[in-house]
């Protein structure tokens, strides 16, 4: 048979290089530099555009493994200038971290979005966030000595929320409309929780730390934040990589994915892991940020289609790039408009940005939900 | 393939005693009837609305839990499988299927080698031999890279069944795969039964709304009346006017056709014509 060979081509071929995919990437790409650009060159600091990039390319940074040493691992930094201090050890990280956190949030929604084969499923609606928000909380007020394994606490809240969750949805199996009805639910319950903790702050400081973990901000990140959430991100994301040929079959409906002989229950459980993980190694180094997790997969999805090999890579590069540019607005924005020099959460501007994009599916989409 | 394929024989698959029903229903829709099936034949169960024919392939698909009885795949119960080793020995094909819109059918096709792939495993050359065959056997080649939210509902029941055979198992089970379909359409599912039947050792179960189809196809018929076994056989032996008075409740004619057994079906029965119901 002639075509035999250009069959096995076409199997062979993995789909992991797709047109769409790449123009996403570096799509995304151009966005996280763009924005990080702007992030490095604008600030209370005051210098221009070539002077921050030239401090960016120092090689007195790049070259020195001292340095790097000390970024990633802790410890004292090497003497450096002013201008390569500001830029590498305040402003940077920042966007580092924005970066990751929109990788988790991206990828941990993605998969939720397949486990509970719902569109509307994120760590946001799913009731991760506000447990993991109230175990933050509840470290910060009350067991301020374990603040050094918040990103565990987060964890722990997180599954622990996700469980209770799924537990008051299941009737002989989950629906979506059950599923983000729970959801609500125990946000709601969560979310009083959290307020009540912050009667029991007697000091100001504290509400107000509690107020930018629970809207989600990147004020005041640096290189510690990127110490915390680095090691989880990476293995989070090579979990959801690793399990994307499970997620894909999952998506054919439990039926099928048992008659295929999955054990729908265990890859389910483990998946919803993976995912609460890399919410709460997000929430730990930024708090709640909400929507990022909801609009990303769907963004993603709507360009490069519903393979999760694909959808996994492009939720890792779309979502550092809503996350550093709606930064760069939570950052500059009011400094923009009014010429405040104030900051606001992100968390903010990703709900002004996610809101009305949920509003566009609703309407767009009769029958959104179903996956 | 499993050993019993190798060996050139085609699995047994019996259920004995089963008694089926629904987590919610009190009564079982299936209570103790068993079932011996031709190893490498075809056979069709058949009934009216609400006899249990799908219960009972669910049933014995293990996709509903069993209340009493057993399962029996080459004298082995299906519950002492691991599960992708039952998915390797025991294909199923629901009634109905969910997929993503942007799928591509070859892809589909794909995920019918999910069981005979490790945790990190891609696709082995064995794997594409088992996709390519069941492609072709499905007489999908030419739809191969496209969507599957743009096919029409028979062409996407075609790709279904090429991912049931992908599985390349020893049992299949099919679930009213012609239900629901035009006439080009259900006569290319059947083609697609009547092949393994003719050429391959795999053993079909199939549950069939229409008795034509069903007598014309199969190589053995089990008639569900109301949870039970009404009649086992061959075609000729099970659609009878008695059944069809009995079971199904119409008064037909059954003659002699071309493909077997021919229904002309002509009144329906009232009230206590019909035997059982």
């Amino acid at each position: 048979m002639a075509s035999e060979n250009a069959h096995t081509d076409l199997v062979d071929r993995d789909r992991w290089i797709d047109g769409s995919l790449v123009a996403l990437c570096l799509g995304s790409l151009a966005v996280v530099v763009g924005g990080g650009l702007v992030q490095v060159s604008f600030g209370a600091f005051s210098m221009s555009v070539v002077e921050a990039w030239r401090a960016v390319f120092d090689p007195a940074v790049l070259l020195d493994r001292r340095v790097w040493q000390a970024f990633l691992l802790g410890g004292e930094l090497p003497e450096l200038s002013n201008r390569t201090l500001i830029v590498w050890n305040i402003r940077l990280p920042r966007v580092f971290v924005a970066v990751l956190v929109g990788a988790n949030l991206a990828v941990s929604g993605a998969i939720f979005q397949a486990v509970t084969r719902n569109e509307l499923a994120s760590p946001f609606i799913l009731g991760v966030s506000s447990g993991a928000g109230l175990m933050i909380l509840l470290t910060l007020v009350v067991f301020s000595g374990l603040a050094a394994i918040l990103p565990l606490i987060a964890a722990v809240g997180g599954a622990a929320a996700f469980l209770v969750v799924y537990a008051i949805a299941w009737k002989n199996g989950t629906s979506p409309m059950r599923l983000v009805l729970a959801g609500v639910i125990v946000g709601t319950v969560f979310g009083s929780l959290q307020t009540a903790f912050f009667f029991f702050a007697d000091d100001i400081g504290v509400v107000q730390s509690a107020i930018a973990w629970t809207t989600g901000s990147l004020t005041g990140t640096d290189w510690e934040q990127v110490r915390m959430a680095l090691p989880w991100t990476v293995v989070a994301t090579a979990l959801a990589l690793v399990g994307s040929r499970q997620l894909n079959v999952l998506l054919l409906g439990e039926s099928t994915a048992t008659s295929l002989g999955m054990n729908v229950e265990k890859v389910r459980f483990a998946l919803s892991g993976v995912a609460v993980l890399a919410a709460a190694a997000s929430i730990a180094v930024a708090g709640i940020v909400g929507f990022v997790g909801l609009i990303v997969p769907h963004m993603v999805r709507s360009l490069v289609g519903s393979d999760y090999k694909q959808l996994v890579v492009g939720c890792l590069f779309a979502g550092p790039a809503l996350m550093v540019a709606a930064d760069v607005g939570a950052r500059l924005g009011l400094q923009l408009l009014v010429g405040s020099s104030a900051q606001v959460p992100v968390g903010i501007v990703t709900g002004l940005v996610g809101g009305p994009y949920f509003l566009y599916l609703m309407r767009k989409q009769g029958n959104l939900g179903e996956l | 393939m499993s050993d019993a394929r190798r060996d050139g024989a085609a699995s047994t698959f019996v259920g004995e005693a089963l008694v089926v029903g629904y987590p919610a229903a009190e009564e079982p829709v299936v209570d103790g009837e068993s079932i011996r099936v031709p190893p490498g034949d075809v056979t069709a169960l058949v009934g009216p609305n609400g006899s249990g024919k799908s219960t009972l392939l669910k049933g014995l698909a293990t996709q509903l839990p069993l209340d009493a009885g057993a399962v029996l795949l080459d004298g082995r119960e299906v519950h002492d499988f691991e599960t992708k080793e039952l998915a390797r020995t025991l294909g199923v094909l629901s009634q109905e299927n969910v997929s993503p819109d942007s799928i591509t059918v070859e892809e589909l096709v794909g995920h019918g080698r999910y069981p005979h792939r490790g945790f990190f495993e891609s696709l082995t050359d064995a794997d594409r031999a088992a996709i390519e065959r069941a492609i072709d056997l499905a007489g999908i080649d030419d739809l191969r890279g496209r969507e599957v939210g743009s096919l029409s509902g028979g062409q996407r029941q075609l790709v279904w069944i090429a991912m049931a055979l992908a599985q390349d198992t020893d049992v299949l089970l099919l679930d009213e795969p012609t239900t629901f379909l035009d006439l080009h359409h259900q006569l290319e599912v059947m083609a697609i039964v009547e092949t393994l039947r003719d050429e391959s050792d795999v053993t079909v179960v199939v549950v069939l709304h229409d008795l034509d189809q069903a007598a014309r196809y199969a190589d053995h018929m089990i008639a569900l009346d109301d949870g039970s076994v009404y009649a086992t056989g061959s075609p000729s032996a099970v659609v009878t006017e008695a059944l069809l008075a009995d079971v199904f409740g119409i008064e037909a004619t059954v003659s002699e056709g071309r493909y077997g057994p021919r229904i002309t079906p002509m009144e329906p029965l009232h009230g206590g014509d019909i035997g059982s119901r």
